[in-house]
């Protein structure tokens, strides 16, 4: 498989840009959780926003005067990869890329208005102008158009695991000669919504921080946010294989099926980056760690960057991917010592490889290997 | 068309099978009852019982029979607790493993565009009346979309990985489509594809708030034409690299022989006037598939009945097809959303077997400004040997698939 990262670009609750954020995370900074509320109900969440001003620079376009947040956050990811990409590997011929779109909950703000309309005044109340971002594809058609991209563009709909099954989707699709590009965006959008929902799951929990891998899960802060990478058969950074992985009908079997995948990408070169987020992910990736890769370095993002279901996984694989670039990892946050992983003692590394984790919340797990 | 491999050789492409389907729709449930249902020219649309609609324009859709669904305990679940989505599913699956119980999927690639939609709802107008939320957990673990997918997988001892697209109207057409370029690739041996999407409030009153939907009958491509009615359902193909797939004796269906996708960035709800999207998303099947416009014997439309898709895909259809028959079965059964594409792909199925041309019913006059052949009101028998599928959505999204009766 010659599937190479030729691009990347990320926003996140530590800021927008992948040398930024990076140098945030190698800092050991991690985002604030902000009080989320709502006019429906009287309970709050803290939740990992965007901060104010990282999209400033983002260049006006019309079809982001009405859009959501999620599809200004993808708009941002997606130029800033395509800009790295183009200062690396030259010209892209955007007629000659495919868009994958990564998404789990969408366009949640939009929705719970249209809808919050419907229920509170009736179908007459329904906005015709809120409908169409509510839509899945919405933040991709609008990324398409910004960037003109005319020919396959996919949204993919799926769990925090979804942005992994996306890459999977574009290394298909750069098997047909008619594209040397696949832009792969994970995006979410925060909302109260969605805090409740995942709370009501008893998947949250009330405050920062997430603890990952302590036993018993002590849950979640949603965050939000875009990754973006632009895949290729040039560029630094290659994927060595994907594990598209399975789906899960009970949380008891999560554990064979994260094993599977990590017994299948194992290399003791390697190490993982895992999308641990203190729910019971943690312990099947903590238990398939253990017995396939014992003595690997471990990281995981999330504690830093919250949970952002269909960015994480795109998240994971920038982070993977600077690791390996940088020869540096970030220090793992408060995951404690007792568990019996191996975090990063210091962040020098001279890993050649990385793998990819990702296990959702609700049924899917997938896995990659990158090397450099 | 060349393809790479991982070695990035150029190498053949595979011959891609369909070796087994399922559906349930307004038609019916199951092949055969479809069948007799385009035959018989059934009108299935009905006013809609799911949800209040008294404050809509449009008041009628077409739905499933609740009762004829699924019920009981499949590999040890309730299916009661399940999303009505899933349980179509499992019905389509209950056909389609029934033709071909050997059937073993690597992959599943399915279209939706609001999944266990109806549970959000429910959740929200819980939480709005400050009602008893002893159901929320159930609502939200199944409102995503690939949840009723991977149900209805684990009750037929399947755990292939799931790939859920929301292209919008287009995903059933897009998931079919690029299972088919994953098979043709050889990568894959086999693959189970198609759509889903049951009735929900939010999104049929979106519909109706851009006036979209019609209060009259859905008539495509009709000069008075008025607007879509929504429908709901889901369509589920087998398809097997076609050597694989006769060399363990499987019956083959059909054989799905192209694939265009393109991105019309005009609007994110209306077409390019110019029908420029959906044309070069026909030209890209026709070229995908080596076949010129034609050998192609029946042209299975989008046809929403809205002016502005009607009028860019008829204009489309015109200039590169010469008196084609076209039909928009939607007029029967309304658009199905992420399911239609799949449901119009065993339509074709159908089609191609029965030999006969699936009816436009309500239609009364032909637009002026569309030269194109509709197969008005009545089916009709005809000889037919490669169908083409359109399917085209919100975003811009446009996908053709062709498909080709396997010669003896």
């Amino acid at each position: 498989m010659n599937l190479r990262i030729a691009g990347m670009g990320w926003i996140t609750p530590l800021g927008r840009g992948i040398d930024p954020v990076w140098d945030r995370l190698i800092r050991g900074d991690e985002a604030t959780g902000q009080q989320i509320s709502d006019d429906i109900a009287d309970k709050t969440y803290r939740a990992f926003r965007i901060p104010a001003g990282a999209l400033k620079d983002l260049p006006p376009h019309p079809r982001l005067r009405r859009a959501s947040a999620i599809s200004r956050f993808a708009a941002a990811a997606g130029l800033d990869a395509l800009a790295q990409a183009r200062s690396t590997i030259g010209e892209i011929d955007v007629q000659r890329m495919a868009l994958v779109f990564a998404v789990s909950n969408g366009g949640v703000i939009y929705t719970k208005r249209f809808y919050h309309n419907v229920v509170e005044s009736g179908a007459q109340s329904a906005s015709p102008l809120l409908f169409p971002e509510t839509v899945f594809n919405a933040p991709a058609s609008h990324l398409a158009a910004i960037l003109g991209i005319a020919g396959a563009s996919y949204t993919l709909v799926g769990d925090g695991a979804v942005g992994l099954l996306a890459i999977k989707m574009a290394s298909d699709l750069l098997d047909n000669e008619a594209f040397d590009f696949c832009l792969v965006v994970g995006a979410e959008e925060a909302d109260w919504l969605l805090c409740d929902a995942y709370h009501k799951w008893r998947l949250l929990k009330s405050e920062a921080p997430i603890e990952p891998f302590h036993e018993p899960p002590r849950g979640m802060i949603l965050s939000e946010g875009a990754g973006a990478v632009l895949l290729a058969r040039r560029g630094t950074v290659q994927i060595d294989a994907i594990d598209a992985g399975g789906n899960f009908s009970q949380r008891r079997k999560v554990n064979e099926i994260v094993r599977r995948i990590l017994h299948d990408l194992t290399d003791e070169h390697a190490c993982i980056v895992a999308s641990a987020n203190g729910t019971f992910v943690d312990l099947a990736e903590r238990a398939a760690i253990e017995k396939e890769l014992p003595k690997a370095i471990v990281y995981g993002p999330k504690p830093a960057l919250g949970e952002s279901v269909g960015a994480s996984a795109v998240w994971q694989v920038i982070v993977a991917a600077q690791a390996l670039r940088t020869k540096r990892l970030p220090e793992m946050l408060h995951s404690g010592r007792q568990v019996g992983l191996s975090f990063p003692a210091i962040d020098e590394t001279s890993y050649t490889k990385a793998i990819v984790l990702s296990c959702g919340l609700n049924q899917q797990v997938a896995g990659l290997r990158l090397s450099i | 068309m060349v393809r790479f491999n991982d070695l990035d050789v150029k190498i053949a492409s595979t011959r891609v099978a369909v070796v087994a389907a399922g559906v349930i729709s307004p038609l019916g449930f199951g092949l055969d009852e479809t069948l007799a249902s385009l035959r018989a020219n059934n009108d299935c649309v009905s006013p809609v019982t799911r949800f209040d609609v008294e404050k809509c324009r449009c008041k009628t859709a077409g739905q499933i029979s609740d009762e004829r669904l699924l019920s009981g305990r499949r590999n040890g679940r309730k299916t009661e607790r399940l999303h009505r989505a899933t349980r179509m599913i499992m019905a389509v699956f209950e056909e389609l493993f029934g033709q071909d119980p050997e059937f073993k999927p690597e992959l599943t690639v399915i279209g939706t565009t609001s999944g266990g939609m109806s549970f959000g709802e429910d959740y929200y107008r819980a939480l709005y009346r400050h009602a008893a939320l002893r159901h929320s957990a159930r609502w939200i673990a199944n409102y995503p979309p690939q949840k009723p997918v991977i149900d209805a997988q684990h009750a037929f001892g399947i755990c292939a990985p799931c790939q859920v697209i929301a292209n919008a109207c287009a995903s059933g057409t897009n998931a079919i489509g690029h299972a088919f370029e994953c098979v043709r690739s050889g990568k894959y041996q086999r693959i189970l594809t198609g759509g889903y999407d049951a009735l929900s409030e939010l999104v049929f009153v979106g519909f109706d708030s851009l006036q979209a939907a019609t209060p009259e009958k859905c008539r495509p491509f009709d000069r008075d034409r008025s607007g879509m009615v929504l429908g709901e359902g889901a369509a589920v193909l087998a398809l097997e690299n076609l050597e694989g797939a006769r060399a363990r004796g499987a019956r083959i269906l059909a054989e799905i022989i192209g694939y265009g996708i393109s991105t019309d960035n005009h609007h994110l709800t209306q077409p390019d006037p110019s029908g420029s999207g959906p044309r070069r998303a026909m030209e890209q099947a026709l070229q995908s598939a080596n076949r010129s416009a034609e050998e192609v014997d029946y042209i299975n439309a989008h046809g929403t009945a809205t002016t502005f898709n009607d009028a860019a895909e008829g204009r489309a259809i015109a200039e590169l097809f010469a008196k084609v028959p076209v039909s928009s079965t939607k007029s029967m059964v309304g658009h199905s959303l992420g399911a239609a594409g799949a449901i119009e792909a065993v339509v074709c199925l159908a089609a191609l077997k029965a030999q006969f041309l699936p009816p436009n019913i309500n239609f009364l006059n032909l637009d002026p400004d569309l030269d194109i052949n509709i197969v008005a009101n009545n089916a009709r028998d005809a000889k037919i040997d490669i169908v083409l599928s359109n399917s085209f959505g919100f975003g811009g999204t446009n996908a053709s698939i062709l498909i080709q009766k396997l010669a003896a």
